[in-house]
């Protein structure tokens, strides 16, 4: 038997070994989810990422020049746009005052600095210097200059993961500007859609894609992309809205987290609401 | 230990700094050169087979450790491109494998193996054609990495491989 054993090893080691370790990636995707494997997680691409960060601060020097410049003329235009908003500004200010409505909540925002990418076709992932120690929260939406970027997934205390809106585990619900129509916008490993969009209701190529605030995400009005075209499925009544997102997930450096979790309390009294007899 | 098991580990770090840090800026439409399955093809063809497996596991291991993505995705993927690579480890034949082509013609077929059960193992909705799906997810990051395995084997010193 022993010998029989020895014999198979001997013939087949290098299929036996395959198998094992196959078997044994398998059995650790099926961990991902548990505490253990997270601390884990948490503990070593924090480590990693102390490392990485001193090199992305070398590369980012070379590259302060030509950003110093974008962002010259980015603040020009906002300039430009902020005297227009100025003029709404006060608009709203008369509006709600009249509706009597309550002051809008200013948001804290946490500058952070990508220090590594993950790339992948559907689990992209950035990682930010930014972490416990800064006040970042697992859930907190990550914006840039251009629009949002994603959530907050996994924190160290000087660090943390954030997937981006090109990974397959983020769905967000969003809004039309224009038409005000909601939907749940995903990444389907080759574009940014809009799902079950039923064929009746008024969405078009161009239009503007912000967060929607009922998101148990992001509940406030973020811009996401534009609308580049409509799916048309011949059967059935729903179609695909395709999304350009405004952000270049590319070249994305500095973001800003924004210091919110979506409020326990306020699900709690929705959830009190559906429960009530 | 001897160096045949440590040198891969202890050079496997400053890759992904690279791979992690200065290669997203040379990503071209998203699809990004992968270091690590070069790396994994280098040293699979100097040790064998199942040297190859089971440093796939290990840098699969580490990748997804440190970079925070789902771990066993990597492992699984890794393990499978060394095990391939591990086929056309051979003594006698080293030299020519390390000439410039072959090497990248080598490197091609693991990277489009890792891309391939990558994209596979992340729930990737198939819904337009498959062909088209394993050209973008394998065929155009594996050609990526072989190119850039041309490059890093031309750097290398020709006497070493002797």
């Amino acid at each position: 038997m022993i010998r029989f054993f020895l014999k198979l090893w001997d013939d087949f080691k290098e299929y036996i070994i395959l198998v094992v370790l196959l078997i044994f990636s398998l059995f650790t995707l099926s961990l991902n989810k548990t505490p253990e494997i997270k601390n884990l997680k948490a503990l070593a691409f924090g480590s990693f990422a102390a490392v990485t960060s001193v090199v992305s601060d070398i590369t980012n020097i070379a590259k302060i020049k030509s950003e110093n410049k974008r962002l010259l003329r980015t603040n020009a235009e906002l300039m430009l746009e902020i005297n227009r908003f100025r003029q709404y500004g006060i608009q709203n200010i008369e509006l709600k005052n009249l509706l009597g409505l309550k002051e809008s909540t200013k948001y804290p925002l946490i500058p952070g600095v990508v220090v590594s990418k993950t790339f992948s076709t559907s689990q992209s992932a950035i990682t930010l210097n930014v972490g416990k120690n800064d006040g970042i929260k697992p859930g907190m939406p990550v914006i840039d200059d251009q629009g949002f970027v994603g959530i907050v997934y996994d924190i160290s205390d000087d660090f943390c993961i954030v997937r981006t809106l090109i990974n397959i585990d983020i769905k967000v619900t969003v809004k039309d500007e224009r038409s005000r129509i909601d939907g749940i916008m995903k990444w389907n490993g080759d574009n940014l859609v809009i799902v079950d969009v039923p064929k009746t209701y008024d969405v078009k190529t161009g239009d503007r894609i912000i967060t929607s605030e009922i998101s148990s995400i992001v509940p406030i009005p973020l811009p996401v992309g534009v609308v580049s075209g409509i799916t048309n499925v011949s059967t059935g009544i729903f179609n695909e809205a395709k999304v350009q997102p405004f952000v270049d997930f590319n070249k994305v450096e500095n973001v800003f987290v924004i210091g919110i979790v979506e409020s326990v309390q306020k699900n709690k009294l929705e959830l009190n609401f559906y429960n009530r007899k | 230990m001897r160096s045949e098991y440590i040198y891969p580990i202890l050079i496997f770090f400053p890759v992904l700094v690279i791979q992690t840090t200065i290669i997203p800026f040379i990503s071209l439409n998203g699809t990004i050169p992968d270091l690590i399955i070069i790396l994994l093809v280098f040293y699979t063809l100097r040790n064998g087979q199942i040297y190859g497996t089971v440093l796939g596991f290990a840098y699969g291991l580490l990748f997804d450790l440190f970079t925070g993505s789902l771990l066993g995705s990597s492992m699984l993927a890794k393990t499978l491109a060394g095990f391939v690579a591990g086929y056309f480890a051979n003594e006698n034949k080293i030299e020519i494998y390390f000439k410039s082509y072959n090497f990248a013609l080598i490197v091609l077929l693991c990277s489009v193996i890792n891309s391939v059960i990558n994209a596979f193992f992340s729930n990737v909705e198939f819904n337009s054609n498959l062909i088209v799906m394993i050209f973008q997810l394998g065929l155009l990051p594996g050609f990526y990495t072989a190119v850039i395995s041309l490059i890093s084997i031309i750097f290398y010193p020709r006497r070493n491989f002797t």
